[in-house]
């Protein structure tokens, strides 16, 4: 194994010296090769100053209606909803125990008229996540993906706790079975800040309910 | 054995004022905020003037107890911890933990998954060593280096945000194969991007390795000598440059090493230089490894182990190890039959490079001390971890 080691090493030497005319030791010699090394990085410079087409800047404030995303892009979290306004979320609570720094809650309520256990809320801290994926790779359902917005910039740290689920109820499978004048019945407005966020309970362990207190604003 | 254990304040005893007319001894902190230090590690120096007398690293500036915290998570949550330690070799992080879990708990990895993950890793030690050269530039001085070598970064990491989903922080090689499988184009687009890297390394050669002024800056300045590198445990380009043909990829060969030709790179004194060139050298290497794997990826499924079941290792202690752009990522993991380890120790790179900075530095100028510490290439979170 040594021996093969030994033919398949590569020792780096004089010979490897880019610019072979620049020989520091000898700099009486080296003065003009010197100044002709450094004219040499110039020139590289100076070409890419003559072709405005290589340039590479973004000009991002700008830009951001061309901005495009690879579709595997990880940035926020959200809830896949089909096209009928439901989503696919069974509250299995496989993405909670996947999540490695408790970043997910979800929390369940027991169906008013089908008497099974289905999602109340969906909450997301947006604050202590990673975006690690493992809440979306750990979904049987296909429920969840981690959406393209990336400007999450608030001003209250505590905005940045919610629900993701817009309503609760049960998943799509379960209401395209019901019949239709049933299902208004099954579910139950859910908004972005409602519920045990911090903005109005208290459930979620450090962050504190959010009432305006003085000197808050 | 016995080893003395001294605080800090033991070490730093006020030299004493030397009489009329010699120079007296002094302490200056560099760090934990210098621009070259890349992250808060402080670094104390007794100066006589302007020349080292004495080094004494102070790390710990970033120590997020990632060792503990891993003693919380299962092996599958382990992968996104790694990420954060050596930021610019995450991939070969998480392949550290994922190839030390899968060994042990006898999960066997099809060439696919092998394939991929080799590619992966290797894009990214051109991307690492790329994001090194500008920064080594920006540090001496010359910042010109730096832009062009992010522009290159943004490259590979265009891919990476294709295929993984993220350009840093990736957890993306986990214990049973890697997160996604490659993209169609994958293959067409990487070999445009070593195309690409290709010119930028000789542009590289012709920007800055030529410089005179980078040469009379890095030549002959700092040597470690291999004897000094081994016994100080530095791996990686600085072992090598300082004449020690170690590279894991060839003495103890994981994944798809085996089936590409390729050279370890090593350098001749130990200088410097030596460190500078073996880098540049290792990314014309990496871009030969690529282009022998890229073309004949093997079929397979990408993940052979379910997402949802819990991976357990049977009581034991288990070691394993993976070059990453910096060196040595050892892991050590000590299980008590849970999905959880009992005790999970990283070996990590930039740890034991970073002592050589004591023995190469004193006697040099405050100036030459940019110049060693930039080439030795420290990433602060990997030491302190």
């Amino acid at each position: 194994m040594t021996e093969q080691i030994k033919k398949e090493t590569r020792k780096i030497g004089l010979k490897d010296i880019p610019v072979a005319v620049v020989s520091p030791l000898k700099k009486a010699q080296s003065g003009l090769s010197a100044l002709a090394s450094l004219a040499k990085g110039m020139r590289l410079t100076f070409s890419y100053f003559r072709r405005p087409s290589k340039i590479v800047t973004q000009q991002y404030p700008e830009n951001r209606a061309t901005l495009k995303f690879p579709p595997r892009y990880r940035a926020m979290l959200k809830l896949i909803y089909e096209d009928n306004g439901y989503h696919r979320c069974t509250a299995c609570g496989l993405c909670d125990k996947a999540c490695p720094n408790g970043s997910i809650k979800v929390i369940t309520r027991k169906g008013a008229t089908t008497g099974r256990v289905e999602l109340d809320r969906y909450i997301w801290r947006l604050d202590s996540c990673v975006m690690c994926n493992a809440c979306v790779q750990a979904c049987p359902f296909d429920a969840l993906e981690m959406g393209h917005e990336f400007e999450n910039a608030v001003y209250d740290r505590r905005l940045l706790v919610f629900n993701l689920n817009r309503y609760a109820g049960p998943p799509a499978s379960v209401m395209l079975k019901a019949e239709e004048s049933l299902r208004p019945a099954m579910t139950e407005k859910r908004d972005r800040y409602g519920g045990p966020v911090p903005l109005n309970g208290a459930q979620i362990p450090v962050v504190k309910p959010l009432t305006i207190q003085e000197g808050d604003l | 054995m016995t080893a003395i254990v001294r605080t800090l304040d033991e070490i730093l005893i006020a030299p004493a004022h030397p009489g009329r007319g010699a120079t007296q001894e002094y302490f200056l902190n560099m760090g934990p905020q210098h621009p070259i230090a890349h992250g808060s590690l402080r670094v104390i120096l007794l100066l006589d003037g302007e020349t080292i007398r004495k080094v004494i690293p102070v790390p710990g500036y970033v120590h997020r107890g990632i060792e503990k915290m891993c003693e919380h998570l299962n092996y599958r949550q382990i992968i996104h911890l790694t990420d954060r330690m050596d930021y610019l070799s995450a991939l070969m992080n998480n392949w550290a933990v994922a190839r030390t879990v899968e060994k042990a708990a006898g999960i066997e990895i099809n060439d696919r998954i092998e394939s991929i993950r080799t590619i992966m890793a290797e894009l990214q030690r051109i991307q690492s060593h790329a994001l090194w050269w500008g920064v080594l530039g920006m540090d001496l001085g010359a910042f010109t280096a730096f832009l062009y070598s992010f522009r290159d970064r943004e490259i590979i990491g265009e891919i990476f945000e294709e295929t993984i989903g993220a350009r840093l922080t990736m957890n993306y090689i986990q214990p049973g194969g890697v997160m996604y499988d490659i993209t169609p184009d994958f293959t067409a687009k990487v070999k445009k991007v070593l195309a690409y890297m290709k010119r930028m390394v000789e542009e590289y050669d012709t920007l800055l390795s030529g410089n005179v002024i980078l040469q009379e800056r890095l030549r002959g300045v700092g040597i470690l000598s291999e004897k000094r590198a081994v016994s100080l445990g530095c791996t990686g380009p600085v072992l090598r440059a300082a004449g020690l043909a170690y590279d894991l990829r060839k003495v103890e060969p994981y994944g798809a090493y085996e089936k590409a030709q390729f050279d370890v790179v090593v350098g001749t004194t130990g200088d410097c230089w030596d460190r500078y060139y073996v880098r540049i050298e290792e990314m014309r290497q990496s871009i030969r490894i690529i282009e022998q794997l890229i073309d004949d990826i093997p079929a397979g499924p990408t993940m052979v182990t379910k997402f949802n079941t819990k991976i357990k290792l049977p009581v034991g202690r288990y070691y394993n190890h993976v070059e990453t752009a910096r060196g040595v990522l050892g892991v050590f993991i000590y299980s008590d039959g849970g999905d959880k380890p009992y005790r999970l120790h990283f070996r990590s790179p930039s740890f034991n490079n970073m002592w050589a900075i004591t023995k190469i530095a004193p006697g040099w100028r405050i100036a030459d001390m940019i110049a060693i510490q930039s080439s030795l290439d420290l990433v602060i979170p990997d030491i302190d971890r």
